[in-house]
């Protein structure tokens, strides 16, 4: 539009010029009017207004030509004789004076007034070319989108062409600039001063070259030119800064952001491995705890123990050393799920029969009842009956656990929907609702839950279960009772 | 020699611990109350006072560390942490905050009664008015401030001598830098714990025959420092 402004200012002149005449006419034929039915001569007032009107409509250029055609028909016409130009009057020269002190008064302060308007506009502009970049800098999380969008507001403010580059990546507006045959002058490398990058602006030719700066660190280089032959305005160039630098300020809180996410989710990774390690350490140490101090009491005062607490403690010995089997093969099951080596078989197998094994092998390590609700028609389930007794016996230690002593443990068998499934139903507190889905997870305890369990018994069953093409899921139990349900689902074997 | 008697508070979550514990315990000759949550161990404390308190840190319903306070808001008695958590951090602040001493789970019960005895000895030696202190080479005169090793006088600065009787005082169990600080610099003072080593690394050079491999000022690493008091411990 810089190349066009000079065609429509001439355009916009001419028109301007050019009416002069006519309105000149029109306050002739009103003195006219005038002349005729007051029959006085002392009209110059009606040119004087038209030259006011002109001035402040036209500008001052205009309104000179009105003030001195103004002049020459008011005294051929008017200042007697008529039709003569009498320029000896000192009354026509008062005219004359007084016509061109109006026109000079009055174009000065039109055209102060125009140039305000312009003023204005140009600031309005501005500021709202400076809040559409922002928005459009703060509608994205994203550093690259920031800076296809700066230099899209760049190269609109410019009102010609612009490129923001950081490292190798290149952001041009218009799109096809990149291919243009035209040099970028956008080598990072050689916009520096003494092997740093430099901060100042620099020009290249018609280029503007800003590096973009925030917080003491580099992000880029913005570049813009205008259209080929025109000039950046000073205002142009200013707002072009701005934009530029609010682009800069724009891209290093993405940064920040980013970073700060980044530590917030180390902090949890942390937080996630001390848990893992703690949960290690307490469930390897306490059954060492236990076989140690039995062990170590049977060889210090095992003649004085009577035989009843001998047993004891040797029982103790057993038992801690079973645990600490079934946490290493547990440990060693979530190893094979996660690594992948874990081999499954898909046969027909009884489900009553794992159900029951399940059951007799529970009750005998927790001696407390399990109570099973067993299907009235037997049916093969498909899967691998090996993982699935592992995958049930921690559902049901899981219950187990989590039941008040002496409350019932159930465990229902069915066919639903096609499919074999197995409920486990236990008469604890349950679950919070925004925890379910969760206690699949590896080493999730449910908050509040401080007894005795390693956090991957029911993430192994998950395991299990998935790679056997079955599923498994949880949800707590309304009604009296309470407790959570927990379903495992396989295929049935035709 | 102390006899092994007195009421004993064994306070675990894990009922396969006490149930390990509590035979070797009473064939000691203590009369072993048990307890497996805080609550449980604070009421018992509050009935029929206990001799000592062995505690878990990791209890299902209060921290270990508050049952030591509450229990310290009004009871002087021994408290030795008994703890799976190897968090150097737990144990001191388990220390600063009144605990006696610690052991590490696993832990023998022939290690577990010796650390037993020696606090209760520590406790009597630290609330009687013994003039001196009398362990193996060494001998310490508390109002005369006269140290010998071998019946030799060993000449210490006051700093030293502070450190040495806050670890007497402590003998047998374990003084925490910042119990050192404290006792040498004062409650206020801001001072590193690498003040507290070269100080530590001084008076070895003037007690210990062999100052890089100590047998009287020990080492808990990462702790703090104990004073050898008797061959078991």
């Amino acid at each position: 539009m810089n190349a066009r402004k000079p065609a429509t200012g001439a355009y916009k002149s001419n028109w301007r010029y050019a009416a002069v005449p006519g309105i000149v006419l029109v306050a002739a034929g009103l003195a006219e009017i005038l002349f005729r039915t007051t029959h006085t001569s002392r009209l110059g007032s009606v040119f004087l207004i038209a030259t006011l009107f002109t001035s402040y409509w036209l500008g001052s250029g205009p309104g000179y030509l009105a003030a001195a055609m103004g002049f020459v028909i008011y005294n051929i016409y008017l200042v007697g004789p008529r039709f003569d130009l009498a320029l000896g009057a000192t009354e026509s020269f008062i005219a004359l004076g007084s016509f061109l002190a109006v026109a000079t008064l009055m174009g000065s302060l039109t055209g102060r007034v125009r140039d305000e308007a312009e003023r204005a506009k140009t600031r309005a502009s501005t500021t709202q070319a400076l809040l559409d970049a922002t928005r459009d800098f703060a509608a994205s999380p994203d550093e690259d989108f920031i800076r296809e969008r700066l230099a899209h507001h760049l190269a609109a403010a410019a009102k010609g062409a612009a490129v923001v580059r950081e490292g190798h990546s290149l952001f041009t507006s218009p799109l096809e600039l990149a291919r243009l045959d035209e040099p970028l002058p956008l080598d990072l490398a050689s916009h520096t001063v003494d092997g740093e990058p430099s901060v100042a602006t620099t020009y290249v030719d018609q280029w503007t070259l800003r590096p973009l700066f925030a917080d003491g660190s580099a992000l880029g280089l913005a570049a813009w030119r205008p259209e080929p032959g025109a000039q950046l305005a000073a205002e142009q160039q200013t707002l072009l800064e701005i934009l530029a630098d609010a682009g800069a300020a724009a891209i290093a809180r993405v940064r920040l952001a980013a970073a700060k996410a980044n530590a917030e989710s180390r902090v949890r990774t942390e937080e996630l491995r001390n848990a893992l390690l703690s949960s290690i350490s307490h469930d390897l140490r306490t059954p060492l705890a236990a076989i140690m101090a039995s062990a170590s009491s049977l060889e210090e005062f095992g003649d004085s123990f009577d035989a009843a607490t001998r047993r004891d403690l040797t029982a103790t010995i057993q038992e801690e050393a079973e645990r600490l089997n079934a946490f290493v093969a547990n440990f060693l099951n979530m190893t094979k799920i996660e690594s992948g080596a874990i081999v499954v078989q898909r046969t027909p197998f009884s489900l009553r029969e794992v159900v029951d094994r399940t059951i007799r092998r529970q009750e005998l390590v927790h001696k407390r009842e399990v109570v099973a609700v067993q299907p009235r028609a037997a049916f093969e389930a498909s899967g691998d009956p090996v993982l699935f007794e592992q995958a049930l016996s921690n559902v049901v230690e899981n219950a187990i656990r989590y039941s008040p002593p002496g409350a019932p443990v159930q465990i229902a068998c069915s066919r639903e929907e096609g499919r074999a499934v197995v409920r486990v139903t236990d008469s604890g507190g349950g679950v919070p609702p925004r925890e379910l889905a969760r206690i699949f997870d590896k080493f999730y305890r449910s908050s509040g839950v401080t007894s005795a369990g390693t956090g991957l018994g029911l993430s192994i069953t998950r395991g299990f279960m998935e790679a056997m093409g079955g599923e498994v899921t949880a949800e707590n139990r309304t009604g009296p009772g309470g407790g959570l349900a927990v379903t495992l689902k396989l295929a049935v074997a035709e | 020699m102390i006899a092994d008697t007195g009421r004993l508070l064994l306070v675990d979550d894990e009922p396969q611990i006490l149930r390990a514990l509590t035979p070797a315990l009473t064939a000691a000759g203590y009369t072993v109350e048990t307890a497996a949550t805080g609550e449980e161990a604070l009421t018992c404390m509050a009935g029929e006072p206990c001799d000592v308190v062995i505690l878990d840190l990791g209890l299902p319903d209060m921290d270990g560390k508050d049952v030591i306070q509450r229990i310290r808001e009004w009871s002087e008695a021994p408290i030795i942490v008994l703890s799976a958590r190897d968090l150097e951090t737990e144990k001191i602040a388990a220390l600063d905050l009144g605990a006696d001493d610690f052991v590490n789970k696993p832990v023998g019960v022939g290690e577990l009664l010796a650390r037993v005895r020696a606090t209760l000895r520590g406790r009597e030696r630290r609330f009687s008015s013994q003039p001196s202190f009398h362990f193996g080479d060494l001998k310490i005169s508390f109002p005369t401030r006269r140290v010998e090793v071998l019946g030799e006088e060993v000449r210490l600065t006051p700093r030293e001598y502070d450190l040495l009787r806050t670890l007497a005082r402590h003998a047998g169990r374990v003084v925490t830098h910042r119990q050192v600080i404290t006792a040498v610099w004062g409650p206020a003072a801001n001072v590193d714990a690498q003040f507290v080593r070269v100080l530590v690394a001084q008076l070895r050079q003037k007690l210990e025959a062999e100052p890089s491999s100590p047998k009287i000022v020990l080492t808990e690493p990462g702790v703090g420092y104990r004073l050898k008091a008797d061959d078991d411990a």
